[in-house]
């Protein structure tokens, strides 16, 4: 086996991963919003009479997308209006190869790390690449010629803009602790314990920069409460001129972000796929290895979960109070935060 | 290089009546800079159904089902205030356990229009948790209209000379386990809704009121009552039996969109007060008088004006009649009309375009009752 088919295979299984994982979250974000709103959520869509709570729906809704008319405005500037959502969802789901997945695992003589590249400027790569989603959607709203998505674009771009700030300045303290920017090496760090019983974990060093990181990361995914970019009852959104399969990239790509940044807030503060204590248990090391894996799944789809939570729960802010809140609040705390982290660093 | 004047920096939008955040059928012309609008032009003709007009030609009773469209969620007041202007004019007495029975539908049908405003108001902020319980949980008490009046919307129920019928058997029962439903998931609305801390910062000080507009312009209702104005129709003229019950006129100090909203809050909890004090004092007896034969049944050449308490003001009619088998006249005050016109295009000026679907849902716009 060459090296290239290796990243070859990697590539197609972190893709599918990706599809998969973001075409499901689309029917948990429905399930739950119906729990939490006493409905019973999408549970028509069937296969031969198999509905089995709805696990064809996003299927269903794919193929519903796909078959939609295509609509494009005579006013809009065509070429742009076409390549806008596929710039956005390029890049945000680009941001998935620097994430590492669990330990090597061995197969045959051959040793494959689950990550398919570890740069050494792994975290700002990242948000690099992240940041260029939003040309995306800068595109988007604008090439649509259209003022309610023109100002939904604004939006967009100044909350993106500013939320980064405090997200970066939260990682920059992160990276002073961890001593690193590759993602293998921080999850390695955080495999240790403090006082022998606390895991070393990002959220246990840095609580401030956790809080400050999640709050920034839903106004980065352009979420509810901060969900202004497309606030439906009052500009609609940067994609009020898509329809069919484009709108549904845009959707999609929202999800994505969403999975991204629930995947770094994983690596970066929950210790990746530690799982406490379980080297102490006397399990065999291909055992944990795999338990291990399938921990760092689920302690992402927690915190996918939680962060789709929280949209159920919160009315909309308002755009200056948005602004207030990144600038006044969440920049000074992460500030504050980074000066801490270095006056304790330097006395330690 | 050219220079930008004021004007140049301006943008204009229609907002509706195809658009999310508006109730529907209705559309306001807004100048934007940037996030801030300037100014507000309200275009109403989207729901010109010339109800004023029509009924005219048509004889009283027949106009029933016309006036209960006039506030398509809210139909009751409308049967109630027209039925008592005819009864006025006509001089026809109606039985003591009828009016129970008609304050009784009025305070029903105030409670449910306050559960759908709550949807509404989260809904424009983007909480749509809210609407989906709110409009849950008000089907419980369609559910009591559907068994009382045969229709879940339109009623048709309170007639001149009282009400269609009797109460059914065991119907008090139903409505007191409602209200008990109701009083155990409102603190549910209060930890999402009304204690939230950002449904709060949303809220205060936006669409700040001037106490001097609300005599100037006619503001009643919860917007008059939030400005401190201790003003309801159901305890400054009492109509039906409200003289008989207890209660308070609730008032706020805010004159903004919160206390508004806590003004309705709180007379949600009043509606519920109400509703069991009237079903424990209700006497027995009957419930209607016979009309004469209503296809040949002409009143007196007269003139009334009878107003009530609306769920989002006073609203009244003004009914002439002239000896004929037709009214010559009606005219219907709407609420909507010094709210959503006047009042909301003296509001907007400096308002944020996030605030002004807000506003709209927050001073209770009913669009039918602006074009009758």
């Amino acid at each position: 086996m060459s090296v290239w088919l290796i990243a070859l295979i990697k590539i197609i299984v972190l893709f599918a991963w990706l599809m998969l994982f973001a075409l499901y979250a689309t029917l948990l974000e429905r399930k739950e919003s119906a729990v939490i709103q006493d409905r019973h959520g999408a549970n028509r869509a069937s296969i031969f009479g198999i509905s089995s709570f709805g696990i064809f729906q996003p299927f269903a809704d794919a193929l519903k997308m796909l078959f939609k008319e295509d609509f494009i405005p005579d006013f809009a500037d065509k070429k742009m209006f076409k390549f806008a959502p596929v710039l956005t969802f390029f890049f945000s789901s680009l941001v998935i190869i620097a994430i590492p997945f669990g330990e090597p695992i061995k197969i045959g003589d051959k040793t494959i790390s689950l990550q398919l590249i570890n740069p050494d400027i792994a975290l700002i790569l990242i948000f690099a690449l992240s940041s260029m989603s939003i040309y995306g959607v800068i595109l988007g709203g604008w090439s649509s010629k259209n003022k309610y998505a023109f100002l939904g674009t604004m939006r967009a771009t100044a909350q993106i803009i500013s939320y980064e700030v405090a997200l970066i300045f939260s990682v920059i303290s992160l990276i002073m602790v961890y001593s690193s920017m590759k993602l293998y090496d921080i999850v390695l760090f955080q495999k240790a314990y403090l006082w022998g019983w606390l895991p070393r974990w990002g959220i246990f060093l840095q609580p401030l920069a956790f809080i400050v990181f999640i709050i920034a990361a839903i106004a980065e995914t352009k979420r509810a409460p901060f969900d202004l970019p497309e606030s439906e009852s009052e500009i609609i959104g940067f994609f009020v001129e898509y329809s069919g399969i484009r709108f549904g990239v845009y959707m999609l790509t929202d999800f994505i972000e969403t999975i991204m940044l629930s995947l770094l807030i994983t690596v970066l503060f929950l210790g990746g796929w530690h799982i406490p204590f379980i080297e102490r248990t006397g399990l065999s090391a291909n055992w944990i290895k795999a338990i291990e894996i399938i921990g760092f799944q689920i302690k992402t789809f927690l915190v996918f979960g939680f962060l789709l939570l929280v949209r159920w729960t919160f009315p909309r802010y308002r755009f200056d109070q948005l602004m207030e809140l990144g600038w006044k609040t969440l920049v000074p705390i992460s500030i504050f935060n980074l000066i801490v982290t270095a006056i304790v660093i330097g006395l330690l | 290089m050219k220079k930008f004047s004021k004007k140049d920096r301006e943008v204009k939008l229609f907002v509706g009546p195809q658009h999310p955040g508006v109730t529907g059928n209705m559309s306001f012309e807004i100048t934007l800079e940037g996030d801030i609008l300037t100014s507000v032009k309200t275009h109403v003709g989207y729901l010109h159904r010339a109800f004023e007009k029509l009924m005219e030609r048509r004889l009283f009773i027949q106009n029933f089902p016309l006036v209960c469209r006039i506030c398509v969620p809210e139909s009751d007041t409308n049967e109630e205030n027209y039925a008592r202007a005819l009864e006025e004019l006509s001089g026809i007495e109606v039985p003591e356990r009828a009016k129970w029975i008609r304050t009784l539908v009025l305070e029903l049908s105030r409670l449910q229009m306050f559960m759908r405003w709550i949807g509404g108001i989260a809904g424009t902020m983007g909480l749509s948790t809210a609407p989906q319980w709110s409009v849950g949980d008000r089907d419980y008490i369609l559910d009591l209209f559907e068994e009382l009046t045969g229709g879940r919307i339109y009623h048709i129920y309170i007639l001149p000379g009282g009400v269609r019928r009797d109460l059914p058997e065991g119907f008090e029962e139903r409505v007191l386990k409602v209200m008990d439903y109701l009083e155990k998931k409102l603190p549910d609305y209060d930890d999402l809704i009304f204690e939230n801390a950002v449904f709060k910062k949303r809220l205060k000080g936006i669409a700040k009121i001037d106490p001097s507009w609300v005599e100037e312009i006619g503001v009643t209702g919860p917007v008059a009552r939030a400005c401190g104005f201790p003003f309801d129709v159901r305890k400054e003229q009492p109509y039906e039996v409200y003289d008989k019950l207890d209660f308070e006129i609730i008032t706020e100090n805010g004159c903004d969109l919160y206390s508004m909203a806590m003004v309705r809050r709180r007379e949600i909890d009043l509606s519920i007060n109400l509703i069991r004090q009237i079903i424990e004092k209700m006497p027995k007896g009957d419930v209607w008088t016979p009309l004469p034969n209503v296809l040949y049944w002409k009143i007196p050449a007269g003139e009334t004006y009878v107003k009530s308490e609306a769920t989002r003001g006073e609203f009244g009619y003004y009914v002439v009649t002239d000896g004929s088998d037709k009214p010559r006249r009606v005219h219907v005050r709407g609420v909507s009309t010094p709210h959503a016109y006047t009042l909301l295009e003296r509001l907007v000026p400096g308002m944020n375009i996030s605030d002004f679907s807000v506003a709209i849902v927050g001073l209770q716009t009913c669009p039918p009752e602006i074009e009758r």
